[in-house]
């Protein structure tokens, strides 16, 4: 039944979660949109490896659902739908945030720091990648930080996403043997949510103005 | 004595004639990328051929700097590359230096490098030996700190000690700071080697040339010079990423068995990696010059989180 040992199995969720990282960084400095999608999808994928770890290693069969539902709706569906709707709308491609390169990744790497000292507590009683907390919580920090020096709205929901995988994380590494029917259904909800925002954004966009950057819905009146 | 020197000498070979057939391969690979024939893979040795043969023309403004730059660059490049472990785990100068001592000779060789690019006064050589200073200076701690990470969990800064704490432990190398440090570490790579987001290896013509502009000036045997030893300082942090991050295969001891497979082993490793720098070059474009600094801020904060995770998570 077991196919990995709990040690070595400890050690692959933290090695794939510490990529997850790398790859949220990389996002922060991607400027391309097609490319931040598609870092987003492998950021997914690595998710949806780190779920199937826990369900072979500790014969929590149903954490498989968790992965096959990551794997479809955010390896699979979203970044297509998102990849659809950039080339639909012809939106530039180049993103251009409120804070330089260099200074956000030296925010991001304070919020790392900041999330792995916040981890530090309860590191000694999670029994899976021992650090692994303290990367969901840099998911989900930087992901907020993203949100807030992104102007365009496409961009923005990217970033709810990668928040969004950090809570994931979160959920699959330490608690995910009380609650897995919550989080699944979590993952609809936000998928279906993400979809119906983008939808109204796009079509708003459309009628109203030539660009998505969301500072210019204060103009609205003009 | 000479039993001494046999590792030394098998080492200087491998990296003379080895190298060049890596840059062939990565030629290679990118063309068929590209839906073309490309060039045989063994087209640099030819060209290294040719360009010994060539008579040279130096710049009557040139000093002995510019005659000096690609003797300095060859030996660092090649002491470098005696320092780093390739196919064995004892390198043949590795009581000389470690890491630093690593960093110290790319250094001196790309000091010389910006300084036989500035003296003939040519416009292009003062741009591209400014350049390159600008991207050294972001690229060197970054692979300073990856370099560190790695020497923090094996204790020691010197290349062998640390591929061998690494055969030795196994899975303790595959950790959450190594992953961060080699993330920094290959992007490091494609900067140092004039890699394409950074610098394209490809071209003579362009403005935004960075490592050929500083080589503009050289013919003949000095150009044959560099361009050798660009190939092997390419070859030397390839295989410094390969092995110091995956030990696999290294020969620990002299007989011919472990030598063979040390080899192949080396040859795999080489192999995929340069199929990802194809693969990275073929899918990415240039960046602008002033974008360089936001990616090697990146390869800079991975690294500096990979040493810092190594004290806090462990």
């Amino acid at each position: 039944m077991h196919f990995l040992s709990a040690e070595s199995a400890s050690r692959l969720i933290t090695l794939l979660a510490s990529l997850m990282l790398v790859l949220q960084l990389l996002i922060v400095v991607q400027r391309m949109l097609i490319t931040n999608i598609r870092l987003f999808a492998l950021q997914s994928l690595l998710l949806a490896a780190i779920a199937t770890v826990v369900a072979v290693a500790y014969g929590a069969w149903h954490v498989l659902v968790i992965a096959v539902l990551t794997l479809a709706g955010k390896v699979v569906f979203l970044p297509w739908l998102l990849t659809r709707l950039v080339r639909r709308i012809k939106i530039e491609q180049e993103i251009t945030p409120w804070v330089n390169m260099p200074a956000s990744m030296l925010i991001c790497g304070a919020l790392t720091v900041l999330s792995s000292v916040v981890a530090r507590p309860f590191t000694s009683l999670s029994r899976l990648g021992s650090n692994t907390l303290a990367v969901a919580i840099a998911l989900l920090l930087t992901g907020f930080f993203l949100m807030i020096i992104r102007r365009k709205a496409l961009t923005q929901v990217l970033a709810l996403l990668t928040t969004e995988n950090g809570v994931m994380l979160a959920a699959i590494a330490l608690t995910t043997y009380g609650i897995p029917l919550v989080v699944e259904i979590g993952i609809f909800l936000d998928v279906i949510v993400v979809v119906m925002v983008l939808g109204i954004l796009v079509f708003r966009i459309r009628e109203s103005f030539d660009s998505m950057d969301v500072s210019k819905l204060n103009e609205l009146k003009w | 004595m000479i039993a001494d020197l046999i590792p030394l000498l098998a080492q200087t070979a491998l990296l003379l004639f080895l190298a060049p057939l890596l840059s062939g391969l990565i030629k290679k690979g990118k063309a068929r990328l590209q839906n073309r024939r490309g060039a045989p893979v063994w087209q640099p040795y030819l060209d290294l051929a040719k360009f010994l043969r060539k008579d040279m023309v130096i710049s009557e403004h040139a000093s002995w700097i510019f005659r000096a730059t690609p003797y300095v660059l060859f030996l660092t490049a090649l002491s470098a590359g005696l320092i780093v472990p390739l196919v064995t785990v004892q390198t043949p100068l590795g009581l000389f230096g470690g890491a630093l001592a690593l960093v110290g000779l790319l250094a001196l060789g790309r000091f010389f490098l910006a300084l036989g690019g500035l003296d003939p006064g040519s416009a292009f050589g003062g741009m591209g030996s400014s350049r390159e200073m600008t991207i050294a200076a972001l690229a060197e701690p970054a692979m300073m700190l990856a370099i560190f990470t790695v020497a923090t969990t094996a204790g020691s800064t010197n290349l062998s000690e640390i591929v061998r704490a690494g055969q030795g432990s196994g899975w303790t190398l595959f950790q959450p700071s190594h992953a961060l440090a080699f993330a920094a570490m290959f992007i490091v790579l494609l900067a140092e080697t004039g890699r394409v987001p950074v610098d394209n290896p490809a071209t003579h013509l362009e403005l935004t040339m960075i490592h050929e502009a500083m080589m503009l000036e050289y013919s003949g045997r000095y150009l044959a010079l560099m361009e050798w030893s660009a190939a092997i300082k390419q070859f030397v942090l390839m295989a410094l990423l390969a092995n110091l991050f995956f030990p696999v295969g290294l020969a620990a001891s002299a007989t011919p068995a472990a030598l063979a497979a040390g080899l192949l082993f080396l040859a795999a490793k080489l192999l995929l990696l340069a199929g990802t720098v194809v693969l990275i070059e073929f899918t990415n474009a240039k960046l602008r010059l002033f974008r360089v600094p936001d990616l090697l801020s990146v390869a800079f904060m991975l690294a500096t989180l990979g040493l810092v995770s190594t004290f806090l998570f462990l």
